[in-house]
């Protein structure tokens, strides 16, 4: 009799056993032997984890960049993985996209065969394990990626930000996280922000999201992998004790209009 | 004395057997309104209704093993073709027709395995109300799609009393607050005909006392996908507290 532990991995482990259909998540990507092109890596990007009072604000741009070309404008870097969890990726995309569908169904696997949700540990835990079987590609130059994992902590009642390096390590940080290229060039702001403004997690929303765009749009002017915030809009996502909710496109558009003719251009 | 093996007297025995059992389950009302989809039903003890997938969920009557197994089942199957195809392809006719109606039946007309002690109720939301799906699963695999509404109950008699009960009273694409009183009356009408035998013409009033009493003993169970929602996950239990003013009024 098996019995049953949520385990998505285990899951499809089974299910390729069974069918022979090979799942590209589960084995490594057939890197050629001599040293990849960089070229292939989709990588400069930013993305920003903020955290607010009562919860945490994931901003990200649209860009997605192969070398020096623009190849997507249009690309989606938050993605909501429960009803708590977002996930902020910078990296290779389309293994990043790959990884982010196994985790969203990972979660809810386990949320809805075992009847609880999983608990937060458990979720860190599952990310990392993701990070470590994707090493290998990592090393080998193709599909190399970080997130940034932001949580509403219900049995805190705060925001919680988690990053990682790519063998799987993970780090909480206090007050905010950003991953991508276009966020080393800002990394000091936020340190500038909260020791003239305060703790973002002190902040109501409406301030930290204004801070967060135009965060964006310092990292756009100085990093040429991440999009702006005019051309299309960045994505707004949060996380609070009610969910997972995306900021209005209308909400982000005011912010930029009064940015843009407002006193910090 | 030893009777040679007769496939057909194996077969009514076992489905006697079920249904003996299946008749005291507390039935499950199902109904798709303007924001939503909903499966109503009324718990001891436990929980009654679950979520499947983003856009399906189910609950059952019967043995809790055979329900939890089904259950299980139907999570494997959706999360596996969810992830390995897409969401899109996770269909309650695939769930329910392909994944689990064979494996019913091979249990049940096995002689050498337990038949599964269960009637189970899915339901599956849409865009529109007038897509929503509801597919009933029988212990033999038998399976049927409903538009609108579905029941199921401990006996095929109360099910067509309470689909009688709903037939009359929900008109056009109710909401929320117009369908959970239908609702409550209805599994109070199944109820009540699956456990007087065969009775015809189970009133409203008869249907809505048996409830009432049965309160004390436990809670009503509703579970919603709701069509519009900010949230990630669709599927949520209705709080005790919203529940309560119908429950009232009864």
């Amino acid at each position: 009799m098996r019995t049953h532990i949520g385990d998505f991995f285990e899951l499809l482990q089974r299910y390729q056993a069974q069918t022979g259909v090979r799942i590209p998540m589960l084995q490594p990507l057939e890197t050629p032997a001599h040293t990849p092109n960089s070229a292939l890596e989709v990588h400069g990007t930013t993305v920003i984890a903020l955290k607010f009072k009562g919860g945490v604000l994931n901003v990200g741009d649209r860009r997605a960049t192969a070398a020096n070309a623009v190849m997507y404008d249009r690309a989606d870097k938050i993605v909501p993985l429960d009803d708590y969890t977002l996930i902020a990726i910078a990296g290779a995309y389309g293994r990043a996209m790959e990884v982010v569908r196994y985790l969203r169904h990972a979660f809810k696997y386990y949320a809805r065969s075992q009847l609880q949700p999983m608990s937060l540990d458990g979720k860190l835990q599952e990310v990392s394990r993701v990070l470590s079987a994707n090493l290998p590609n990592a090393l080998g130059g193709i599909g190399l990626f970080v997130p940034i994992l932001s949580v509403y902590d219900p049995d805190q009642d705060r925001g919680r930000i988690f990053f990682f390096d790519i063998s799987g390590a993970r780090f909480e940080t206090p007050e905010y996280g950003a991953a991508g290229s276009g966020a080393e060039r800002i990394r000091g702001v936020f340190d500038y922000i909260t020791k003239t403004k305060g703790a973002f997690s002190e902040r109501p929303l409406e301030e930290v999201l204004r801070e967060a765009i135009l965060l964006l749009d310092i990292a756009a002017d100085l990093d040429a992998a991440t999009g702006g915030i005019d051309k299309v809009l960045p994505t707004a996502r949060y996380a609070t004790r009610e969910g997972v909710f995306e900021v209005p496109e209308e909400t982000i558009r005011a912010i930029v209009q009064s940015i843009r003719t407002g006193g910090n251009a | 004395m030893l009777t040679p093996y007769d496939f057909q007297e194996n077969l009514q025995q076992r489905a006697q057997y079920i249904r003996n059992r299946l008749r005291a389950g507390s039935p499950v009302i199902g109904i798709s309104y303007d924001n939503g989809i909903m499966l109503l039903s009324f718990k001891r003890r436990g929980r009654k209704v679950f979520e499947i997938y983003d856009r399906l969920m189910f609950s059952a009557i019967g043995n809790q093993a055979d329900v939890e197994n089904l259950r299980l089942a139907a999570i494997d199957f959706s999360h596996q073709e969810g992830f390995v195809r897409s969401p899109d392809d996770v269909t309650i006719q695939r769930v329910v027709g392909f994944a689990l109606s064979p494996a019913l039946k091979k249990a049940f007309g096995d002689p050498l395995t337990a038949p599964f002690v269960v009637r189970a109720l899915f339901a599956e939301l849409h865009d529109t109300p007038e897509h929503d799906l509801f597919y009933t699963l029988n212990y033999d695999g038998e399976f049927l799609p409903y538009e609108r509404f579905a029941v199921i109950g401990g006996t095929a008699n109360a099910e067509e009393q309470a689909t009688r009960y709903l037939e009359a009273n929900l008109s056009g694409v109710p909401t929320f607050e117009s369908s959970v009183p239908v609702a409550l009356t209805a599994w109070g009408i199944a109820y009540e005909a699956a456990q007087l035998e065969e009775a015809d013409g189970v009133s409203e009033e008869a249907g809505r006392r048996r409830l009432r009493e049965l309160l004390a003993e436990g809670q009503l169970e509703v579970g919603i996908l709701e069509r519009h929602t900010l949230r990630e996950n669709r599927f949520r239990l209705v709080p005790h507290e919203q529940i309560e003013p119908f429950l009232q009024r009864l």
